[in-house]
């Protein structure tokens, strides 16, 4: 069934959809519709899951870390400041091996205070062990959340969904829902291997000794290794059943370009519409869209840009004293290629803080790069005013 | 990275200790300790009935609506009654009221009365054979009556009237409580099987002559002599006492009264006079000695009386009536001031040396008190004023019990519910005593919920509300955790009347459209049984566990699982580590902290 709503909500029926069984969040901006709306499903009975409100975000992951652990599916959603006020506990649901969805609205941190969309709250997690998903559209949206418990549990590792402010968040476009199900067919009932059992009581995250540290990092790594074979294998089961796929890393007239843009969110409808324009008029250019930044899928990029000449990123993050991070993540997943083979890469940091990324902006984009001899500096600045 | 299969083949590799950690037992670690214990509501301690207020709104909460509806009926036996003209101090005493505004209790409590109503009475099963006379069919006889029926003992109750009710139907006024609601709830208690002998009176050798056919009489043959003013011309045609003038009027006559009535009194009985004489078209003043912070009218009665248009004359007492040409009086009153308080705490008012005024008035209606009839009890029984009796209602007199308005307690018609029902205990006890029974020796304030009335639960010993290590102490707000509730705004009637705004359908004053034409109808238009059922889950259950299970959830330790086969909850001490955790999560201050070992 077609509705229009907006990616809030679509975050919510997701998590409906996959038959959670406990939200705990705290609410802030433009994150809250996500779980007001879970909140009234749960207290009409709609969805049969516990919501437990807490006073900050902290809590809210450590209450998701409890309910996972002992076997049930578990939800939170967050944005910005709520994000990385939960950054302790995102190792702890990472480190205890434990398939925690979230969603998290991109907005940027302050001060100054901001509430637009930004991507460094989600990018500044990067370490913490979650995988991590960027969408483009509010159906794309719904359709990984239900995609990441399924994921999420196939490899014991948590994932975040991640969506744009306001772009997405606060947007209504028609999404097709689907059937209750097709859903439990696709995302059986959660089965997991170790349970925190009040019965039967054993301590989890307790002491480790250096001599097993390190094998339980490698575990993690290992783990992510098959997140990524594992998600290719979901997104075809999710394309079987609805005739949608959205896969980790998507190629859009990518074959004989000359210059591939790499965007990831909304950025990417834009880039679309320029590229549509610019082929029309007979030039050669591209797009890769990044869904997955986490795992880094190093293998497919290679692939995709074998034989390019010229890349730009574009980065609606900054890493400061360094550059765009997607920039710098591809920059060294393409440093063992041969020399030949590998692209010249443009890292554009742009749309900071809801700054509007227009056709205009990136058609400048386009050209410079083309243009130029080669990139002036590792972090192109783009529309700084003086 | 290596990429090995999809298949969850092996678990994830994380640290989990391989002993139970029941091994660790972290009780050691504590130095306080947790005590999961029922407290007592407020609402409880306040009502002057006993009603276990707390415990029937948690049963309706969880939709039990027949139980909740006979724990009410345990205490008290006329809710469609109390819930109209009881003064709820309940709701002063609510602790709600200190977070968004008290439970309206009476209006859930009037809601279950009218449904009591409309169901068939309770078979009440004869199980003594002894029989009890009552006195006097007020709300204190109607009580003890119930209460020693319930209990198996066979009631005559004995009234002068022509039909039972008492002040009940001869003082209240339509408006307040309608004669269809007494009318049927007279029918209920003799269908009940409550035997009524009315346009019967009991005085002198009569009364004596009671103790032959019956093991115990109980007398509450109320208060309904007006007190007179003392001025001069008190006897004069125009002047009326207030309580014979609503007499008349409950009797269906419409006495003569003019347009221009001055009340004299701050009581319920001056407020209803005014009401009445505003219904039948005239244009009263009240008139009363001290401000209206010290009226002991109900105060929403007050609140109403003046949103009718009835005006009030305060710091002014009467000092003579005039009788002038044709059907007038001249009121000379005095301008008073409060000065010292006296015994009852207010403040005394003093004549002011502002000097007199004159108010006009076809009828004075005086209500400045009434006197209790003793007639029905032996001399040693009674004190010049009232009945003597003691905590469990017994007159000197062998035999002789005394409750109500003639027994010198408030002047309520809750607290003469509650009389008649310790009347009913006393009985209880002293027949079964005399009978050779073992009756517990129950310290009498045990039975009280913590220094409020007798709760009949505790005295049968058969509370169906299940209590954990129960103490009998009042939990007050705060003791509450309010962060687990959400403001709800009260249903109807906010707690001023300053609040109201929009008029609800249904009330006089609705139906008074032009601000005059106020009727005899019900005022007050009561609950729909959906409100009620809202209403009642506003309450935030005081100091009685309603199994919310947070303090489960919360433990950090695990320390507090279910009782088995029980209601509640256990706390293992072993692993109770006693961080305080639950007493401090506890929304209504069900588990306190105590240091150890004590
Ligand atoms: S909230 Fe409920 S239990 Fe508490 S005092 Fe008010 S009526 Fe009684
Ligand atoms: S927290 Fe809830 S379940 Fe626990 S004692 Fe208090 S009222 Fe009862
Ligand atoms: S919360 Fe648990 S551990 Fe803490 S005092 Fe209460 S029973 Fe003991």
């Amino acid at each position: 069934m077609k509705k229009v709503i907006v990616g809030n909500h679509a975050v919510s029926l997701g998590v409906k959809l996959a038959r959670c069984e406990v939200i705990s969040a705290y609410p802030i901006t433009p994150q809250t519709q996500v779980v007001e709306m879970l909140s009234e499903m749960c207290a009409s009975g709609e969805l049969n899951a516990r919501y437990i409100k807490v006073e900050s975000e902290h809590s809210a992951m450590a209450a998701c870390v409890g309910a996972s652990a002992a076997g049930v599916r578990a939800f939170t959603a967050s944005s910005s400041h709520g994000l990385v006020y939960m950054h302790e506990m995102l190792h702890w649901a990472a480190g205890g091996r434990l398939p925690i969805v979230m969603a998290n609205v991109n907005r940027a941190l302050g001060p100054g205070w901001n509430i637009w969309v930004d991507q460094s709250d989600s990018l500044s997690q990067r370490d913490t062990g979650w995988i991590q998903l960027y969408c483009e559209t509010n159906q794309e949206v719904l359709d990984t959340t239900i995609q990441a418990f399924r994921l999420a549990e196939a490899v014991d590792l948590p994932v975040m969904v991640v969506l744009d402010a306001f772009y997405l968040s606060h947007t209504a476009e028609p999404v097709d829902i689907p059937d209750q199900a097709l859903v439990d067919e696709f995302l059986p009932q959660r089965n997991a291997t170790h349970k925190l059992d009040t019965a039967d009581p054993h301590a989890f995250g307790a002491l480790v000794r250096p001599e097993d540290y390190t094998e339980m990092r490698h575990d993690q790594q290992l783990a992510m290794a098959r997140a990524m074979t594992a998600f290719d294998a979901i997104e075809q089961d999710w394309a079987r059943l609805t005739g949608r796929s959205w896969p980790a890393l998507e190629a859009y007239h990518a074959d004989d370009a000359d210059l591939l843009l790499l965007t990831s969110g909304t950025i990417t409808s834009t880039a679309r519409d320029v590229i549509d324009e610019r082929r029309a008029a007979g030039d050669r250019i591209g797009l890769l869209k990044m869904k997955m930044f986490r795992p880094f899928p190093t293998a497919a990029l290679r692939t995709a840009l074998r034989g390019v000449r010229r890349v730009a990123v574009l980065d609606r993050n900054v890493s400061p004293g360094h550059g765009g991070i997607f920039a710098e993540e591809i920059r060294s997943a393409l440093y063992d290629m041969p020399l030949d083979d590998r692209p010249m890469l443009f890292g554009y940091v742009l749309g900071l803080g809801g700054r509007d990324v227009t056709p205009a902006v990136i058609n400048d984009i386009i050209d410079s790069t083309r243009t130029a001899v080669s990139p002036e500096r590792e972090d192109l600045w783009v529309g700084v005013k003086s | 990275m290596s990429e090995p299969a999809v298949t969850h083949d092996s678990p994830p590799r994380i640290s989990v200790s391989s002993t139970s950690t029941l091994a660790n037992r972290t009780g050691s670690w504590k130095y306080i300790r947790p005590r999961y214990q029922d407290g007592v509501a407020p609402c409880n301690a306040r009502c002057p009935t006993g009603v276990d207020v707390e415990g029937y709104m948690n049963l309706l909460r969880e939709g039990r609506i027949a139980d909740a509806l006979d724990l009410v009926l345990r205490e008290n036996p006329m809710p469609a009654i109390t819930g109209r003209v009881c003064h709820h101090p309940c709701e002063l005493a609510c602790n709600r009221a200190q977070y968004d505004d008290p439970v309206a209790v009476h209006l859930v409590e009037r809601e279950m009365g009218d449904r009591v109503l409309s169901m068939p009475p309770p078979v009440l099963r004869r199980t003594h054979t002894e029989k009890v006379a009552v006195v006097g069919s007020g709300p204190a006889g109607l009580a003890c009556a119930y209460h020693l029926a319930r209990l198996g003992y066979g009631v005559t109750v004995f009234e002068e009237a022509a039909k039972a009710g008492g002040m009940l139907r001869q003082g209240i006024p339509d408006y307040r409580l309608p004669r269809d609601i007494l009318d049927r709830q007279i029918r209920w208690f003799s269908d009940a099987g409550i035997e009524f002998r009315c346009n019967t009176r009991i005085a002198g050798e009569y009364a004596d002559k009671l103790l032959r056919d019956y093991a115990a009489v109980f007398v509450a043959t109320g208060a309904h002599r007006s007190r007179p003013l003392g001025v001069t011309g008190e006897d004069s045609p125009r002047v009326m006492a207030g309580l014979d003038f609503l007499k008349a009027v409950n009797r269906g006559e419409a006495p003569e009264i003019g347009r221009r009535v001055v009340v004299v009194g701050g009581g319920n009985t001056a407020i209803d006079c005014a009401r009445t004489a505003l219904r039948l078209g005239a244009t009263p003043v009240v008139l009363y000695r001290r401000t209206r912070q010290e009226m002991p009218a109900i105060a929403a009665e007050v609140d109403e009386a003046m949103r009718e248009g009835i005006a009030f004359e305060f710091l002014a007492a009467p000092r003579a009536v005039h009788h002038l040409q044709g059907r007038q009086a001249g009121v000379e009153c005095e301008r008073m001031v409060l000065g010292e308080p006296d015994a009852s705490g207010r403040r005394r008012p003093v004549p002011s040396n502002a000097g007199t005024f004159s108010i006009l008035a076809e009828t004075v209606l005086t209500a400045i008190g009434e006197e209790p009839g003793l007639e029905a009890l032996p001399l040693h029984a009674a004190a010049p004023d009232q009945a003597l009796i003691d905590e469990l209602g017994a007159t000197p007199a062998a035999g002789i019990w005394a409750g109500g308005d003639a027994a010198g307690i408030e002047r309520t018609v809750s607290d003469a519910l509650g009389s008649g029902k310790v009347a009913a205990i006393g009985i209880d006890r002293a027949i079964r005593t005399r009978n050779g029974e073992e009756v517990p020796p129950n310290d009498i304030a045990e039975l009280r919920w913590s220094g409020g009335n007798i709760s009949m639960s505790r005295w049968r010993g058969d509370d169906p509300v299940q209590r954990h290590g129960a103490t009998n102490e009042v939990v007050g707000f705060d003791r509450l955790n309010t962060a687990h509730f959400v403001h709800v705004t009260r249903q109807r009637e906010a707690r001023d009347a300053d609040h109201v705004t929009v008029e609800p359908v249904g009330t006089a004053f609705e139906r008074a459209t032009d601000g005059t034409a106020f009727d005899f109808g019900e005022v007050n238009p009561g609950l729909t049984a959906m409100q009620a059922l809202e209403e009642a889950r506003r309450c935030l259950n005081c100091g009685v566990c309603n199994q919310c299970e947070l303090c489960l959830i919360l433990c950090p330790d695990v320390a507090i699982t279910r009782q088995e086969g029980g209601t509640g909850f256990d706390i293992d001490l072993n692993y109770c580590k006693g961080c305080g955790v639950c007493a401090m999560e506890c929304p209504r201050g069900a588990i306190v902290m105590t240091r150890e070992g004590l």
